[in-house]
């Protein structure tokens, strides 16, 4: 028997990322939120405690055998591992995340499951992967019976919160995004890039990156955690004001919507400090325009503006004699 | 690029290596039905599987060229499913019966060592680790084997949902995902479940005991189930006293190796490919997996790249009971 030809170079890297707030009214610890995050129970859970607190969970792998989504009806399917795992950021937002490698080529027959298990996170296609069409299948979403990246980083969302840690309320209301993203690979050496962000509707988020050879694909599932979150925290914020706008005429109403952004999220704007360092200029562009923290800082102005302007009949109040 | 300043430790993953031999050498598994067929059985065994070990070593030889190679035996005592004797009793007559056939123990493991050891679950562990093999219309949305306590090596028959009222499906066949022209299809129970906790099932033990000698678990990154040194002294009367995993010579060669080589009786046959079917769907530790794979490949005997290929057996008639007494 000959040994197996080594998979192909992947050409592709796909991903979808489910953010949302965890739903307990307290926030987790870092001790908790290992326990929440320990999928195998031999494995590690990672923890950074700065600049925010961030617990990162071991990867687990779902097996799949299916056709791509691809645009324009390409039949295309592809046989391994999906990676998915979950993060929790400051004790209060859970993410969870699948992704897969994609190659540019594989054989014509299925390997002995083994051969793909030691290849985590890798699918290979049978023959030649149609990037492009898979590429924008992906970002459009899997049709019936297709590889669903999203079911999958919504089955591990389920499944955590299952978990008997979590008390089912939450501190405030707050609604979930999904983020798909795409990294086609240029040669080692090439510029890491955000090429595309876009807002769709229903909390949909899409992101085609550049992603060199070498960097890890975790890296950029790590750095899409990091967008979108970040896009997570900028709707929220965004959404607290406009209802926050709707009570305005009555004072403590405005200031009881406000309050919870002062009390959870304001101290965690923290774009790229869980980004891999290779990956970090990739936030310039979204820097440049449209502008996240400009947008982030805006924000907190206004709502610090709006509780400032509530205090003062308080202050006027205190201040008079009854 | 320059490195990092600021650093956690927490935020890195660590990984232990382990030392490893050439070959793992099982000389043989006793259970309490051998015990109770006395010295004869014992005797009988290790007078066949001196045989095959000979031929064992001799294959691992052939493999590496010019050097020695570093091979080490053990032989695993069942103190799992049934408990009997002790290791007072048991384990100096093994060595006795070993000696006489002219074979050397180097390591000896309790079967629940497998289960668990050192307050560590390693059964359990590897359940985690547990990735089915998918049939093919597998897109993401399966229910993971953790729900069931089975492992297959494809597709069940489906079960027919229907009422009574209803037309009777037609039966459909399983479906091996790896046939060729037409399916061995194998159905492993992992464990069940009972008032006192669960219980592991013979060939999932069998496979984490598979894991250990392939210097494939860990524990946060630490070599688990590493072999204590037997100081000479007499064996106790319990077996939760003897740890899981012993050394009884110094100069051994590490416990775990690149591959395994498991001499077994016949009857043995089907609990090892069950083996195998688990083997094949866990998902090991990567950092054990690299290691392993770097090291064998710097010594020039790489390592075949699926784990349950990396596990070898020889199988032998099975020893004839002992005549009916009176």
């Amino acid at each position: 028997m000959t040994a197996p030809e080594p998979p192909a170079r992947p050409v592709l890297v796909c991903g979808e990322v489910r953010t949302g707030l965890l739903p307990s009214l307290h926030a987790l610890d870092v001790r908790a939120a290992t326990q929440l995050l320990r999928l195998r129970s031999d494995d590690h859970v990672l923890v950074s405690e700065r600049p925010v607190p961030r617990v990162l969970s071991p990867e687990i792998l779902t097996g799949v055998d299916c056709p791509l989504p691809a645009a324009g009806g390409a039949r295309n399917r592809a046989v391994g591992t999906v990676a998915a795992r979950a993060a929790l950021t400051s004790g209060r937002v859970l993410q969870t995340t699948a992704y897969v490698s994609l190659p540019a080529t594989g054989p014509d027959a299925r390997r002995p499951w083994g051969q793909y298990l030691v290849r985590p996170g890798l699918a290979e296609p049978f023959g030649r992967l149609p990037v492009r069409a898979v590429a924008e299948g992906v970002l459009r979403g899997a049709r019936r019976g297709e590889l669903d990246l999203g079911i999958i980083a919504e089955n591990l969302s389920a499944r955590l919160v299952r978990h008997p840690l979590l008390d089912h309320r939450t501190p405030f209301k707050s609604r979930r995004t999904r983020m798909r993203w795409v990294a086609r690979r240029v040669p080692e050496g090439d510029k890491a890039a955000l090429e595309r962000f876009t807002l769709a509707e229903d909390g949909l988020r899409t992101v085609e990156l550049r992603l060199p050879d070498g960097v890890a694909a975790a890296a950029a599932a790590g750095m899409c955690e990091d967008l979108a979150l970040h896009d997570w925290l900028l709707t929220t914020l965004a959404h607290m004001l406009d209802d926050s706008r709707l009570a305005a005429a009555d004072g403590p109403a405005a200031v009881l919507a406000l309050r919870p952004a002062v009390d959870h999220l304001l101290h965690l704007w923290m774009p790229r400090a869980h980004v891999d360092r290779s990956l970090t200029a990739v936030w310039d562009a979204l820097e440049e325009a449209p502008g996240f923290t400009r947008q982030w800082q805006t924000q907190v102005q206004r709502i610090r503006d709006q509780l400032a302007l509530q205090a003062i009949p308080l202050l006027h109040r205190a201040l008079s004699p009854s | 690029m320059s490195e990092a300043v600021y650093r956690e430790t927490g935020a890195q993953p660590r990984i232990h290596a382990l030392p490893l031999a050439h070959l793992s050498l099982e000389l043989g598994h006793l259970y309490m039905e051998d015990f109770e067929a006395g010295p004869e059985r014992l005797r009988a065994h290790f007078a066949e599987v001196r045989i095959w070990a000979e031929a064992a070593r001799a294959a691992a030889a052939r493999r590496i060229g010019e050097r020695r190679p570093r091979i080490s035996t053990c032989f695993l005592i069942d103190d799992y499913f049934t408990r009997f004797s002790t290791p007072a009793e048991i384990v100096p007559l093994v060595l006795a019966e070993a000696d006489r056939a002219g074979l050397v123990i180097d390591y000896l493991a309790r079967e629940s060592g497998c289960a668990s050891a050192d307050r560590l679950e390693l059964a359990e562990s590897v359940s985690h680790r547990l990735v089915e093999s998918p049939p093919p219309g597998s897109h993401g949305a399966r229910p993971p084997v953790s729900r069931t306590g089975w492992l297959a090596n494809g597709q069940r028959t489906p079960t027919a949902a229907r009422s009574a009222m209803a037309e009777l499906a037609e039966w459909q066949p399983p479906q091996e995902t790896a046939a060729r022209n037409h399916s061995v299809f194998v159905d492993v129970e992992l464990w069940s479940d009972r008032d006192g906790g669960r219980l592991w099932s013979c060939p999932f033990l069998a496979a984490v005991w598979q894991l250990a000698r392939l210097g494939l678990l860990r524990h946060l990154g630490e070599p688990v189930l590493t072999p204590a040194p037997w100081t000479g002294r007499d064996f106790p009367h319990d077996w939760d006293r003897l740890p899981p995993l012993l050394r009884l010579r110094d100069s051994a060669a590490p416990f775990s190796a690149y591959r395994t080589c498991t001499l077994l009786p016949n009857s043995f046959l089907a609990v090892e490919d069950a083996v195998r079917v688990v083997l094949d769907q866990v998902d090991v530790d990567a950092g054990a997996l690299a290691q392993v794979a770097d090291r064998s490949a710097r010594e020039g005997v790489p390592v075949p790249e699926q784990i349950a290929q990396r596990a070898t057996y020889v199988f032998y008639e099975d020893p004839a009971d002992p005549p009916q007494g009176n």
